[in-house]
């Protein structure tokens, strides 16, 4: 299989790959990166456990071939903390509880992160909306809608005093 | 118990920071130097004679390092309870997605192509997939040495029978006399998979010395040791079972298939092999719940008191015995439900089909049964003209001293209160949602029993130099939040704060043995080691505090890593400086041990035959009011509200317990409405999530959690089990509310919209 030079830039990161032409941006992020935070729950795009952020989107990056992620600025779980600062919404899903095996948790945060740059005060119909794509199979969801609203208020309290 | 402080406290889990930022590492994410990949060949018939399988070809195919097949093992029948099951198929297969051979190749890519090259020669057999067929005299036999396979306990086992349990109490036809209504109703449950987010993961590597480390998801890793010993032959010092994070379990991952492979070829590769199942083969070869046939004959007088029960249970095993013999005898167990009534008979028969053996799934038997118990509850109740809740309270087991069926008597059982509690959140709520002439709306309630916790498990507690501890279990955290639970119990114990607290879990080399993070035995039995090994660390320390502090032992308290006088608090002196007044004058450093054994009861031998376990130490009784809206155009249901109410005895973490109940009722709304695995002619129809619907945000309903503490002075600081009833009475509760909302009974899960509607359209054919 002929292999092709991609560039994207991961978590600020400017990285370039020798990617198969069969590759997903997920087997990018996993194997040669080592970003292994991005999770591989089902390879059909049906349980979001491989979400990441694609230029402010959220995408299943098991269904996004490398190929297509070249010139892309992406953003994975690992990405989100500044340095020791969490992110107002890990905070919040640690605080909340809104984790148990926490195998859904990069994917459910980077949809929740998506959802609150593009909708600051989401309604509780909102967030499930937003989540739908996140499968969970611990936490019944509840706890993860509580971290989100939670960490709505939280943003929104920070940008006002600013 | 006053004054508690760790314990009890709905502290932030000791693993969310990693989990949160990604950092957590899973097996799937792990990589040794020189890794292979492996990739499983599998059986495409559901039951045939193997002939050959010829794996020259994959073999010679560049980047296969290793091949392994049935010839490679000693092929030793092994099994928790009946031992039939192999690591590959050698004589038959009897199901599809058995594996056959395995290959380690250098990427994902080779070790598929690999399989595709490997040729298997069958001779088709006549296949068996309904268990009622495969009780006739006729039906193809699935193991046809059955006779001859050990058994982990006195089974009853004949042509495709693995398992027949029976018990019988009082005289049912003498109670069917004394009746005045006698209600017969069938009920089927449908297979449902585990769906943990997580597929099974395996990397195995063989060390030097040729001892195998195996990092694998076992929620049960020293059982599983065990099983790998006996089914290769290899003693347990040369295997090492180590588990990281796991993501999700819900009692489907034990494993022991995967880690076999695993270690056969790494020992053939002399190289590290990483096995990851596809949510295909996740689907396909793992060990689903077992699907049922219950029909409950039930005699009751006009005043509502249940008066005789004749259960027969039909459970289908799959392929394999596996977890089926005591799944069944839960579900025979709880076929009376938790009512006392004085004549009972139960006939459960546990069949061997050619699909998939079925296994473990959070609620282990009770599900089925309690679908089945808790709809007819309310047929009677709804006939009687009596109020459900009113009915259950007439029957229901007293908090201490009722008598189960099989003669145990039980105490501390909080399952009266857990009725009132819901019962009284309920009538005091306002209605979820008004209703219009489109939906109806109905509430219904189901309660439950079941028993927790089995078998040992063992605890060590260091005293570091610093003062602060370390804690050694062989317990596996699978993400129900056990790691946090046994530290809050030792933080608790020995007065410090969770971040003096450290945690060395899931490796069967350095922790003491542990049955493992299955029948919500984890806080009662690794909890009461770590609680006894901490115990065991404190009495150590005032020992060698006493006669420094010039004070008797019993004067003496450990609080903020110093032992001190009670009423003195300047007469103290530090953990730290014990430690290492210990180590060089003393006798060495301070090793805690802890051990503990839940002990069950004997079920009365002249009431039960073929029983695969004894009547649990402790109790998890539980409640559920569900409240429906129900679409009478097209018979889809939505799930408005539960509110569960759970006896948890002491609540050690209210946060997790909280997030047990929310994820226990949105698995319970799958089990009752959407999710099904369909098999036609033993091949599954929708192996993936496109096509076997779980709950997702938008299906979540508001949820009450209403946590009941009835103490048991057995659990530590009065803990009982609880992770797997909250799922247990979700199903029944979301029937009975369907029937009040619109008037139609479906005995058969899941409730599809499909069928509220044809059940409407006939009960409404009828009425013209």
């Amino acid at each position: 299989m002929t292999t092709e030079l991609i560039s994207l830039v991961v978590n600020g990161e400017a990285h370039q790959v020798l990617v198969k032409p069969n590759w997903t941006l997920l087997d990018v992020l996993r194997d040669e990166l080592n970003l292994t935070g991005t999770k591989r729950g089902c390879d059909t795009g049906c349980c979001g456990a491989c979400t990441v952020i694609v230029d402010g989107k959220t995408v299943n990056s098991c269904l996004m071939l490398a190929m297509k992620a070249d010139g892309r600025n992406i953003l994975t779980i690992e990405g989100l903390a500044r340095g020791d600062k969490l992110h107002p919404i890990q905070e919040a899903f640690i605080e909340k509880g809104a984790l148990q095996c926490g195998f859904c948790t990069p994917g459910m945060v980077l949809s929740a992160k998506a959802l609150l740059d593009e909708n600051p005060s989401p309604t509780e119909e909102d967030i499930k909306t937003a989540i739908a794509g996140n499968l969970c199979r611990c936490t019944g969801y509840i706890q993860i809608i509580e971290a989100i609203q939670a960490a709505a208020r939280n943003l929104a309290g920070s940008a006002s005093r600013r | 118990m006053g004054g508690l402080s760790v314990v009890g406290k709905g502290v932030a889990r000791v693993d969310a920071l990693e989990k949160v930022t990604g950092q957590a590492k899973y097996v799937m994410d792990l990589k040794l130097p020189n890794m292979l990949h492996c990739k499983v060949k599998r059986s495409s018939l559901a039951h045939a004679r193997l002939l050959k399988v010829d794996t020259s070809r994959a073999e010679r195919l560049p980047g296969v390092k290793a091949v392994a097949t049935a010839a490679d093992t000693p092929n030793i029948r092994f099994g928790f309870y009946v031992k039939d099951e192999t690591m590959f198929a050698y004589d038959k297969v009897r199901f599809i997605g058995e594996p056959v051979a395995a290959v380690a190749a250098i990427d994902e890519e080779t070790a598929e192509e690999a399989i595709e090259l490997i040729k298997v020669e069958y001779e088709e057999l006549p296949a068996v997939y309904d268990p009622l067929e495969a009780l006739s005299e006729t039906a193809p036999l699935v193991h046809e040495d059955i006779a001859s396979y050990q058994a982990g306990f006195s089974a009853v086992k004949y042509r495709n029978v693995c398992s027949h349990t029976t018990l019988k109490k009082g005289d049912v036809e003498e109670g069917f006399r004394q009746s005045d209504f006698i209600f017969e109703d069938t009920f089927k449950t449908q297979v449902v998979h585990q769906c943990s987010l997580e597929t099974h993961p395996v990397l195995a590597e063989i060390d030097g010395s040729g001892k195998a480390s195996l990092w694998g998801v076992s929620s049960m890793m020293f059982p599983a040791r065990e099983l790998l010993s006996q089914a290769l032959g290899i003693p347990m010092t040369k295997i090492r079972i180590q588990t990281v994070h796991t993501g999700g379990s819900f009692g489907g991952k034990v494993g022991y298939i995967p880690l076999g492979i695993c270690l056969l070829l790494a020992r053939k590769a002399r190289r590290p092999v990483r096995l990851v199942l596809t949510r295909q083969e996740e689907f396909i070869g793992t060990n689903p719940r077992h699907p049922s046939i219950i029909t409950l004959k039930t005699g009751v007088t006009s005043d509502g008191r249940l008066v005789s029960r004749e259960a027969r249970i039909v459970m289908d095993s799959g392929a394999c015995a596996v977890d089926g013999p005591a799944v069944m005898t839960n579900t025979a167990t709880s076929a009376p439900g938790p009512y006392n009534i004085p004549h009972v008979k139960v006939d459960a028969r546990c069949v061997y089909t050619n699909k998939q053996p079925f296994g473990a799934f959070r609620g282990y038997g009770h599900p089925q049964a309690y679908f089945a118990v808790e709809s007819q509850m309310d047929i009677i109740a709804d006939k009687l003209g009596i109020d459900p809740v009113e009915f259950r309270l007439k029957n229901c087991f007293e908090k201490d001293g009722s008598e189960l069926p099989t003669g145990h008597r039980i105490y501390h059982c909080g399952l009266k209160e857990t009725l009132v509690r819901a019962s009284a959140y309920i009538s005091s709520a306002r209605p979820a949602s008004a209703e219009n002439k489109r939906w109806r709306v109905g509430r219904g309630v189901a309660c439950m029993l079941m028993e927790s916790g089995l078998s040992g498990s063992g605890a060590f507690v260091k005293v570091n130099d610093d003062g602060t501890f370390t804690v050694i279990t062989g317990t596996v955290d699978v993400g129900q939040g056990c790691s946090t639970v046994v530290c809050q119990i030792a933080a608790e114990e020995l007065g410090v704060d969770l971040a003096d607290i450290s945690l060395i879990a899931g490796d069967t080399d350095t922790g003491p043995y542990d049955f493992g993070s299955c029948a919500s035995r984890v806080t009662r039995a690794a909890g009461h080691a770590v609680r006894l090994a901490a115990a065991d660390v404190k009495k150590q320390l005032f020992e060698l505090a006493c006669d420094r502090l010039e004070a008797n032992i019993e004067d003496l308290e450990l609080r903020d890593k110093k032992v001190s006088v009670t009423g003195s608090p300047f007469k103290s002196i530090s953990v730290a400086e014990l430690a290492t007044m210990s180590i060089f004058e003393r006798s060495g450093p301070i090793l805690g041990r802890g051990a503990f054994l839940d002990k069950g009861g004997v079920p009365l031998s002249e009431r039960v035959s073929g029983y695969a376990k004894s009547e649990g130490p402790s109790l998890q009784p539980a409640t559920v009011i569900a409240e429906v809206t129900v679409d009478t155009e097209t018979g889809r249901v939505r799930v408005l509200r539960c509110v569960e109410s759970q006896d948890v005895g002491r609540c050690i973490n209210p946060a997790t317990m909280e997030g047990q109940i929310h994820g226990g009722v949105v698995q319970g709304i799958g089990y009752a409405l959407t999710e099904e695995t369909l098999f036609e002619n033993g091949r599954i129809l929708n192996p993936s999530f496109v096509d076997y619907k779980m709950a997702t945000a938008l299906d979540t309903p508001q949820i009450v959690p209403l946590i009941v503490e009835e103490l048991d002075p057995t659990g530590p600081y009065g803990a009982k089990g609880a992770g797997e009833a909250p799922i247990v009475p979700v199903a029944p509760a979301i029937a009975n509310a369907i029937y009040n909302a619109v008037g139609v009974r479906i005995k058969e899960l899941p409730i599809t919209g499909e069928k509220i509607f044809m059940a409407m359209k006939k009960s409404q054919g009828g009425k013209e």
